[in-house]
């Protein structure tokens, strides 16, 4: 262990990001850094784990162990981490359409479960890295290169959603307010439990100026009247249409998966003893 | 005096029918013989039809045996669901119901020699044994009685299998079994010697399925993840998996979908376990995409995949080896994963254990295909053949100090092996990806890097093709005929070769047990005498043969295919009169 603390440029890889000049993307990874920074893990304690998508960019810039991996797939891929190396924090790294789209049928289970990973969704309601298509978070009737027409869907709540898949730790930020980010994805990581972060991230080349613009006159911080034990009210301010609040939504605290397969474990080895492999052998014996 | 002899039971649901064939391999098992017990079901999820079959022998039985020496039927209009299944011998000898319905007209036809019996098997066991749901036990103690079957060793099974239940319900189940036994001995009276079977006792044997080989097998190969979804004919490795990992510290999850169950094992595997799933077909390919990642982030996983009849929900509960080329060639991309086939359920162990090895040494997928005629079947195996096979060789090569100053996860070493530093290493930090990257793991878009790094993957074919050299053959080496088949086909093609062998014809089998990548120098020194070869395969499509063409013989006109699709397995006759036409 080294003594001296470990500082957020510790934390970046020496490769440059290939994002687009003014991506949100880039506050996400900055604030990303300072999390990291305060929580202070050394860098081989974590994973950072990520699918497909320019979101999914982020396990390169961050000098950890890193799975950047099949579109859609970064939660199991991170359940799977987290439950056969429990020490090693587990940060998932996804998209609107990464996660919500084409990885959907993993998020319900994957909360559920609680297994203890924070997911960083950063959500700018477009396919960016295929240059500009509809994702399950674009507004309705908004043009895109599939949509030539408009939209003609609704998009989805993803705070609700998480909400009703029973995640543990609920929580909604805006890459552009850093300190804020920071300060959620640090809470985020700390939290026993399955952590699921919304950032709004606004694309600058497919959504132009004005989703920042929007996002921004939107964004508003949690009121002190909100309680993050309180889930009816949690899902009264993700159900708000007038605003975009930001900050911890809901926390409640639950045993983890990894608990969970370590009582499985204890309960059998304790009725039946720790097995060895003759004497398994020995019970097909006639 | 039959060294071998074939019985089948078949009735309506709650007959106790499979519980039949189940005890009487074991009473089998007990006494030392050899034996291989298959089960066949209806569509039912419970109760409804089902047959099953037992073989016992002497010597050795390689097959489940062409036609039945015996039949035991509880309802003779449920025969007619199993025909193909339960062949019958020209002189089989048939216990049937005494008032059945159909026993005017019996829903076979049967020669001049064949012997049916009636028993009034509801009777005896309502009247005498005082319990209408041991009709079963009374028909085994008859047939082991009449036959001479291992009625001790039956006994034995008995007192054991109802333990649990009391002692009231053990001695209720030996006196059903005593009732049958006397039934024989007063009533139907003795049978010729010729068609009573007759053995040496030995050892008491294991008695375990395909299936529980498997999942034993990554138990001894030190498996510490497992993730799954449940599909027939595989999900019983799930189920003992479920129990037994926690028993030996590791840890067992029933995930979302298949894809989700790939992508768990990829995540643990990367993060340092031995991880394992299984499935059937339609997960197969469900699994691909990620098998592609695995292949080419190099991330050691064993995927069993215990075949069915297909394409899309095909056969479910029947076997079929038409998972072959998606197996080989499934996943896009030119991905290095590694193929091996079980051959019978000893071989399910073995190779399962070997594939945990292959995996973590080279570092890729490795598909273990069974099938569900393996998977779904039990044998009774000596104790000391089940582990005289290699011992697992170790695991995978975990970067060194040396290796992690100035550390490249992918380095392009002369084997194509790389180092591979564990998450929770200080200085191993690196990049995983499924995206094109260069020795550090850094991605790139580069057509020299990518190509460099293909070969790279690639290379690690040539040290395994020199390891993994597995393949059977019986038979003269300078036979001009050789059967080549693969997988379950095995047992009855050996069978074949071996009478044909022991009647004076030179003709021999090969059979090899690592399918990808091919092992080309092996295969040919045992091919290269012949001048002709039969493939034979349970695929109406003949991927194998194909495979064979592709890989192996430079001329194709030597090669005769012999396919059928699944359902059935092969019968030994017709292999051999496939091979005697070309002698």
């Amino acid at each position: 262990m080294s003594t001296t603390p470990i500082r957020w440029q510790d934390y970046k890889s020496p490769l440059n990001p290939i994002w687009c000049p003014g991506c949100g993307h880039f506050g996400v990874l900055n604030a990303t850094y300072q999390a990291l920074a305060a929580l202070g893990i050394p860098q081989h304690e974590i994973c950072f784990i990520s699918g497909i998508g320019c979101s999914s960019r982020i396990p390169g810039y961050t000098k950890t162990y890193g799975f950047n991996s099949i579109h859609g797939r970064a939660l199991p891929i991170a359940s799977g981490v987290k439950l056969a190396n429990p020490k090693q924090t587990v940060i998932v790294a996804t998209g609107d359409g990464d996660c919500l789209a084409i990885g959907a049928g993993h998020l319900p289970h994957t909360a559920k479960r609680n297994v203890d990973i924070t997911v960083l969704m950063m959500d700018n309601g477009i396919y960016g890295l295929t240059k500009g298509q509809t994702s399950p978070t674009s507004p309705h009737e908004m043009k895109t290169k599939s949509a030539y027409f408009g939209n003609q869907e609704l998009p989805e709540n993803p705070l609700a959603l998480a909400l009703a898949y029973q995640a543990t730790f609920v929580g909604r930020s805006f890459s552009a307010n850093i300190p804020h980010l920071a300060d959620l994805i640090t809470k985020a990581v700390r939290h026993k439990g399955f952590s699921f972060l919304q950032i709004l991230s606004p694309c600058v080349t497919y959504r132009g100026r004005d989703q920042f613009v929007i996002l921004r006159d939107l964004c508003q911080p949690l009121p002190d009247t909100h309680s993050p034990d309180d889930r009816m009210s949690a899902y009264k301010y993700a159900e708000d249409p007038s605003k975009l609040w930001i900050g911890l939504f809901y926390e409640a605290q639950a045993p983890t998966l990894e608990d969970k397969l370590n009582h499985v474990m204890d309960v059998a080895q304790q009725t039946k003893g720790r097995m060895e492999k003759d004497a398994l052998l020995k019970r097909f014996q006639i | 005096m039959k060294r071998d002899i074939s019985v089948g039971f078949v009735g309506a649901g709650g007959a106790g029918v499979v519980t039949c064939g189940e005890m009487l391999i074991q009473a089998a098992a007990h006494e030392g013989l050899s034996a291989m017990a298959t089960m066949s079901f209806g569509p039912q999820i419970r109760g409804g039809e089902s047959s099953s079959k037992v073989r016992v022998s002497d010597t050795v039985v390689y097959s489940p045996g062409d036609y039945l020496d015996v039949l035991v039927a509880f309802h003779l209009a449920e025969y007619l669901k199993f025909k193909t299944e339960l062949e019958l011998r020209d002189d089989v000898i048939i216990f049937m119901e005494h008032d059945d319905s159909m026993a005017a007209n019996p829903p076979f036809a049967t020669g001049p020699n064949a012997r049916i019996i009636p028993v009034p098997f509801q009777k005896l066991a309502k009247e005498e044994a005082k319990n209408p749901m041991a009709v079963n036990i009374v028909a085994l103690g008859m047939v082991c009685e009449a036959l001479k079957l291992p009625y001790k060793g039956m006994l034995e099974i008995i007192k054991k299998r109802f333990a649990k239940k009391g002692e009231a319900v053990v001695a209720m189940n030996l006196r059903a079994v005593e009732i049958g036994q006397q039934y024989a001995r007063d009533v139907v009276g003795a049978l010729p010697e010729a068609k009573v079977f007759g053995y040496t006792p030995k050892e008491p044997r294991l008695v375990l399925s395909g299936n529980d080989a498997a999942a034993l097998g990554a138990i001894y190969a030190d498996c510490n993840f497992f993730a799954g979804y449940p599909i027939t004919p595989s999900s019983e490795i799930m189920h003992n998996l479920s129990e037994w990992l926690p028993l030996f510290g590791g840890r067992m999850l029933q995930v979302e979908d298949e894809i989700s169950a790939i992508c768990h094992c990829i995540g643990a595997s990367f993060a340092g376990a031995r991880a394992m799933t299984c499935t059937s077909g339609p997960g197969l390919s469900l699994m691909q995409e990620g098998m592609g990642l695995a292949s080419m982030a190099e991330v050691p996983v064993v995927i069993v995949d215990v075949q069915r009849g297909g394409p899309s929900t095909g056969l479910p509960t029947k076997s079929e080896q038409s998972d072959l080329l998606p197996a080989v060639f499934g996943t896009h991309g030119d991905a290095p994963k590694i193929v091996l086939a079980p051959a019978d359920v000893r071989d399910c162990f073995d190779v399962t254990r070997e594939a945990f090895y292959a995996a973590e040494h080279y570092q890729m997928p490795v598909i273990v295909l069974s099938d569900q005629f393996v998977g779904h079947r039990f044998e009774a195996i000596r104790k000391d053949a089940f582990l005289e096979r290699v011992e697992f060789r170790g695991g995978r090569d975990i970067a060194s100090a040396e290796d992690l100053v100035d550390y490249m996860r992918y380095k392009d070493t002369p084997s194509g092996i790389s180092p591979v530093s564990i998450p929770g290493m200080p200085k191993g930090e690196f990049l995983a990806s499924g995206i094109t990257h260069d020795e550090r793991g850094n991605p790139s878009a580069n057509a020299d890097v990518h190509e460099k790094m293909v070969i790279k993957r690639f290379k690690k074919f040539n040290q395994l093709r020199k390891e993994l050299t597995y393949i059977r053959h019986y038979g003269p080496e300078d036979a001009p005929v050789a059967a080549v088949a693969w997988g379950s086909t095995k047992g009855a093609v050996r069978e074949a070769v071996e009478r044909l062998n022991a009647e004076g014809h030179k003709v021999k089998a090969v059979i090899p047990q690592i399918i990808y990548p091919p092992n080309y120098d092996q295969f040919d020194a045992y091919v290269r005498p012949c001048k002709r070869f039969i493939v034979f395969e349970s695929s109406w499509n003949q991927q194998f043969a194909k495979f064979v063409k592709t890989y192996y013989l430079p001329k194709e006109n030597q090669i005769i295919s012999y396919a059928h699709a699944g359902g059935r397995t092969l019968r030994v006759q017709e292999i051999y009169d496939a091979l005697k036409e070309v002698l």
